[in-house]
């Protein structure tokens, strides 16, 4: 993976679960009709989901991702060209999912509560541990030994040895 | 090998997973452990099939594997017979036993079955696996990678979540039941208050039957914990007995009162009052009778979390001599045929039939906006399953609270959400 992500923010916020951010009805084999359902239910931000996110870099807040465990609520976030996802802390299931999905789940504290706008420049330095928003820095929190070498092997099946592909190549959920 | 002897003082959560160690690493929180069981389903097992066939593996273990389709059965589109026709396909091939398809939710069918028992390690492939925690297991869920990493070596990593101890004192009081005690949990964590934590339930005076206990375990996950159970207790022991016939030879003492746990809940059961979970969030807990009158147009009674046998019966003693307002949708699915059968056998669905409700085949159906209950926009409906998020059962307009399925019940015979004891005083 790569140690330094620039990108564009797409901010959420607190408990954002993954039956808004993805609903089931959404669930499905083709990846067409999942990334059609990207942030389906976030109240007021139905249509951001169907922007060109590519490069996007998320910045939440508290227990991203809590909810159901369907891998097509992490998956989408991969198929909608997302670099990585920052947020102050993460559902246990969901960062397992995006971790596993070879896409970088960050924590960074420092994240709660605050809200910066969409669209704003963010840096993030996984070497020096460090988020940039909007020229702000931000500590974030170094990945145990086990999710370290996961990443570097660009997700749990590429680090099993059951794919050799990345992610971005790979065809199925 | 660690037993779970050795450690008397550790959380049980803690002396379940070291049981079942496999491989550490160094400087790492992570342990690979070895699952008794690996719970699956046609939702989530279809989205590794293929990168199970792309690497040229096979199952570990079929025989470990407990595989039910609970999601999309009978399907309602093609697309959904498609992915079950793959699923079955991938699950005869494995070799893999298929005589838990369409007999119910998955994890209805595990706390049914002689498998699931005080100690055992359950990692499944979705999120409320955490109800098999109601015997005494380990129980938690995981996405279809972790699952596929699993089918194909054995092992899934996981590390030790800080325990919370949940005293539960004195016995539930009339109206209340199992699910008012899961919102209340609900209400004190709030949906990340027991993040990645494991809630171990000890029930002083066995005021929670077990179908209480699996309605608490099964939304320990929905406040955020990676696993919940109960400590092994009179009650555990009565039900295995009753299920199997008999208790494992090690059942011997699974009490934990030396255990140190970072975090105590003390919940009184004689105070807890029926109560319902505003739309948005199953956090957002009131009683049932602050509401209002909220007017109401479909109440859901079923899922993994709410279609029990006691669940129906509740929702009979409810509706016994009584009709369902005129113009409510009432559905009932029965967790599993096992439910279905009994609730046949003692006159439930009967009753149930005859005040209007529609009875459905067991299966997850509209709890997860899958079928048979699906809301448009500007419906209300009470559900006794585990989530309300926007958009769960269909429109992102539909309005959805959880309740018990006596406050459910209580719902469809007023047309309002209000508490029980008003319909049955």
């Amino acid at each position: 993976m790569k140690p330094l992500v620039e990108g564009r923010a797409l901010v959420l916020g607190d408990n954002v679960n993954t039956d808004i951010l993805h609903p089931s009805r959404f669930y499905s084999l083709d990846d067409k009709k999942v990334r059609s359902g990207f942030l389906g239910a976030v109240d007021g931000r139905e249509s951001d989901g169907q922007r060109d996110l590519t490069g996007a870099i998320v910045l939440a807040g508290e227990n991203f991702g809590i909810g159901s465990s369907r891998e097509t609520g992490a998956r989408v976030f991969v198929l909608a060209g997302v670099q990585a996802i920052v947020a102050a802390s993460f559902a246990r299931i969901f960062y397992r999912n995006v971790m596993n999905l070879g896409l970088p789940a960050v924590v960074c504290p420092a994240l709660a509560g605050y809200r910066p706008s969409d669209d704003v420049a963010v840096r993030l330095d996984l070497i020096s541990r460090l988020l940039t928003v909007s020229g702000r820095q931000f500590p974030i929190e170094p990945w145990d030994p086990h999710w370290q070498r996961v990443c570097d092997a660009g997700g749990l099946a590429q680090w099993l040895g059951l794919s050799t592909s990345t992610h971005k190549a790979s065809q199925d959920g | 090998m660690v037993t779970l002897s050795t450690m008397s003082d550790a959380p049980l959560t803690h002396r379940i997973l070291l049981a079942h160690c496999e491989e550490t690493l160094d400087g790492s929180a992570y342990f690979a452990v070895s699952p008794d069981i690996v719970l699956g389903h046609e939702a989530t097992i279809a989205l590794l099939i293929d990168r199970l066939r792309a690497a040229g593996k096979r199952v570990f273990a079929p025989e470990r594997c407990f595989f039910a389709a609970d999601h999309f059965v009978p399907p309602a589109t093609a697309e959904r017979a498609a992915i079950l026709k793959k699923y079955l396909k991938f699950v005869e091939d494995e070799g893999i036993s298929t005589d838990l398809f369409y007999r119910g939710i998955s994890h209805q069918l595990l706390i049914e079955d002689s498998r699931c028992l005080p100690g055992s390690l359950i990692a499944g492939a979705d999120s409320h696996t955490t109800m098999a925690g109601a015997v005494g297991a380990f129980a938690a869920g995981f996405g279809s990678t972790d699952i596929l990493g699993l089918l194909a070596t054995g092992k899934v990593w996981v590390r030790l979540p800080e325990a919370v101890r949940v005293d539960c004192v004195n016995t539930l009081s009339e109206g209340a039941t199992g699910k008012d005690v899961a919102l209340l949990m609900m209400q004190h964590f709030g949906e990340g208050g027991a993040g990645y934590r494991a809630l171990e339930f000890v029930d002083h005076d066995q005021g929670l039957s077990m179908a209480d206990r699996c309605t608490v375990t099964n939304m320990a996950v929905d406040c955020g914990a990676k696993n919940g159970l109960v400590i092994p207790d009179a009650v555990t022991r009565a039900y295995l007995i009753e299920r199997d016939g008999g208790i494992p030879e090690d059942m011997a003492d699974w009490s934990t009162p030396g255990t140190e746990y970072v975090d105590t809940l003390h919940i009184d059961l004689s105070v807890v009052v029926p109560s319902v979970a505003r739309p948005g969030s199953p956090a957002d807990v009131t009683p049932a009778s602050m509401v209002g009158g909220e007017h109401v147009d479909q109440v859901f009674i079923g899922s993994c979390c709410g279609g029990r046998l006691e669940d129906l019966r509740q929702a009979a003693e409810i509706l016994t001599g009584r009709r369902i307002k005129s113009g409510i949708r009432m559905v009932v699915t029965p967790a599993s045929t096992a439910v279905y059968r009994a609730a046949v056998e003692e006159g439930i669905v009967s009753i149930l039939i005859e005040a209007g409700a529609m009875v459905t085949a067991s299966a997850c159906g509209a709890c997860g906006g899958i079928d048979k209950g699906i809301l448009s926009a500007g419906d209300v409906c009470v559900s006794t399953s585990n989530r309300n998020f926007r958009g769960r059962m269909g429109s992102n307009d539909a309005r959805i609270w959880l309740a018990s399925a006596r406050t459910a019940a209580a719902a469809a015979v007023s047309g309002q959400i209000i508490d029980p004891r008003e319909v049955t005083s």
